[in-house]
């Protein structure tokens, strides 16, 4: 179970949120630009160090004190691939495996089910936007991580890389059982992943619930944030 | 060198090239002759200076003094690489004014005057010094040895390879190194995976500038380490005892040595960059 309370000043805009996640549940962060759902992910991935509050992930601290990047083993995926560029797509699926020879039954599986077949042996800065992003999803979920942190892990696609890429999501989620934290301002991308959502506005939460609940409520910012563009 | 010259030294990544455009005859005439000039010294190797003094004690001490700068600046070298990539790395994840601290004793270091550097240097360490007698008390001779000559290039040299390889640090795309260690990396195997390989090709002309600067130091150098000489001093010896006639040959020696192998090292980082 995730369990995180997070205090972070920024820019003028205090982040202060307290939240659980239950290991294999889904949780949308749902808000406007500039809300601090990214702050949030941020500090849980260890990215930046919160002012004060708690993250732990089945018990274990994560901080305080801070836990080094390398031991947290979860999943991050933002809309930058931050694919290595010096290595094949082969070498970046591999990478965060201690022993690769030995795993390749479980690589060849990653391969086929995110078809990435065909740039298999490409050099990673070669390719295109939605392939980068497909083998950045593969990279992650190549380590089997219990958690998975997603900010805007859709943004700049299109419809079809959209739906290929949740579509990958919600079938490797059923496979491994991973628990899901997403950030997007999108609610019909968000919804799809995610049955709950925790709304942010201005650093604090507004309110959380499942989207029906959500779309029933009657505040009139959430309404505005929920409604069609 | 200014931090321009550093960064084109860095790799072409990080100056990018303007668009090419048409350009007249009158501008590509004007960049030759820009070219012409820039290399004329050069000229100076076809002087008329009458036929080359290559025997006897000529050659056995242009010989030595080959052996000497190749082997000395090679170990700074490896001084400067084991010293400075750490320091670059420290630097580049410290704070706004620490940076600027670091950055300022640097730059100074690279500004000092060569024959300054030499004489405070050898003030520094004089061997009625606390930190000269230290020395001394450790086997290590502070003037006219292959320690002092190692100990001031790796002075001379060192400010330019930490910024060159500081640059080449700041110039990785973001997020890579975080996204690495997430993955489970190690530090250490995230400046070995990642780092490392990405940062190659500037960390190559960091280098490259350096081992210049070392192997053709001369004012410092005459100063600390006169002996064991090396090519700087000896063609200053030869210029004051023999001539241009024993100049000569260790000066196509000097040049070759001087020059090629940091080319080399270039294009080795750019091949595997």
């Amino acid at each position: 179970m995730l369990e995180a309370g997070i205090r972070k000043q920024r820019r003028g805009l205090t982040v202060e949120v307290e939240f659980s996640l239950a290991a294999g549940a889904a949780l949308g962060l749902f808000g406007p630009s500039g809300a601090g759902k990214s702050t949030v992910l941020e500090c849980i991935a260890g990215l930046q160090a919160p002012d004060a509050g708690y993250v732990r992930w089945n018990g274990a601290a994560l901080f305080p004190p801070p836990a080094p990047l390398h031991r947290r083993g979860l999943g991050y995926l933002t809309q930058e691939p931050c694919l290595f560029p010096h290595l094949t797509v082969a070498e970046n699926v591999a990478f965060g495996l201690s022993r690769p020879a030995g795993e390749s039954v479980w690589l060849s599986e990653v391969r086929e089910r995110l078809q990435l077949g065909e740039c298999w042996q490409a050099r990673a800065g070669h390719l295109s936007g939605g392939q980068a992003r497909r083998v950045a999803l593969a990279r992650m979920l190549a380590r089997r991580p219990p958690l998975l942190l997603l900010d805007e892990p859709f943004a700049g696609l299109d419809r079809a890389g959209v739906r290929e890429l949740i579509a990958a999501l919600l079938e490797w989620r059923t496979a491994l059982g991973f628990a899901l934290l997403v950030v997007d301002h999108n609610p019909d991308v968000l919804s799809r992943l995610c049955p709950t959502a925790l709304v942010m506005l201005q650093g604090r939460e507004l309110v959380r619930g499942t989207w029906t609940e959500l779309a029933a409520a009657p505040d009139p910012r959430l309404r505005a944030l929920l409604a069609p563009v | 060198m200014d931090s321009q010259a550093l960064t084109a030294l860095a790799g072409p990544e990080l100056a990018p090239a303007p668009p090419p455009a048409r350009l007249g005859w009158w501008t590509r005439l004007g960049a030759v002759g820009f070219g012409v000039l820039l290399l004329y010294p050069l000229a100076g190797l076809f002087a008329r200076v009458g036929g080359w003094t290559w025997s006897g004690s000529a050659r056995d001490a242009s010989l030595a003094s080959i052996r000497v700068s190749l082997e000395l600046t090679g170990w700074a070298m490896l001084l400067v690489v084991l010293l400075g990539t750490p320091m670059a790395l420290y630097i580049r994840r410290a704070g706004r004014r620490e940076r600027l601290v670091w950055q300022a004793a640097l730059v100074t270091s690279i500004l000092l005057p060569p024959l300054a550097l030499g004489i405070l240097l050898s003030l520094a360490l004089r061997p009625d010094g606390w930190v000269g007698s230290l020395l001394l008390q450790l086997g290590f001779v502070s003037s006219n040895s292959a320690g002092a000559f190692i100990l001031t290039q790796v002075y001379v040299s060192m400010g330019y390879y930490v910024l060159g390889a500081l640059l080449a640090f700041e110039a990785l795309p973001a997020g890579l190194e975080a996204q690495a260690a997430l993955l489970g990396a190690a530090p250490w195997q995230v400046f070995r995976r990642v780092t490392l390989p990405l940062a190659r090709l500037g960390l190559a002309g960091a280098l490259s500038l350096a081992w210049v600067r070392a192997i053709g130091e001369f004012g410092a150098v005459v100063i600390t380490a006169y002996y064991p000489a090396g090519m700087p001093v000896q063609l200053w010896i030869h210029l004051q005892s023999l001539g241009m006639r024993a100049v000569m040959p260790l000066l196509v020696a000097f040049l070759c040595a001087a020059l090629p192998i940091p080319v080399l090292i270039h294009l080795w980082g750019r091949r595997h960059a």
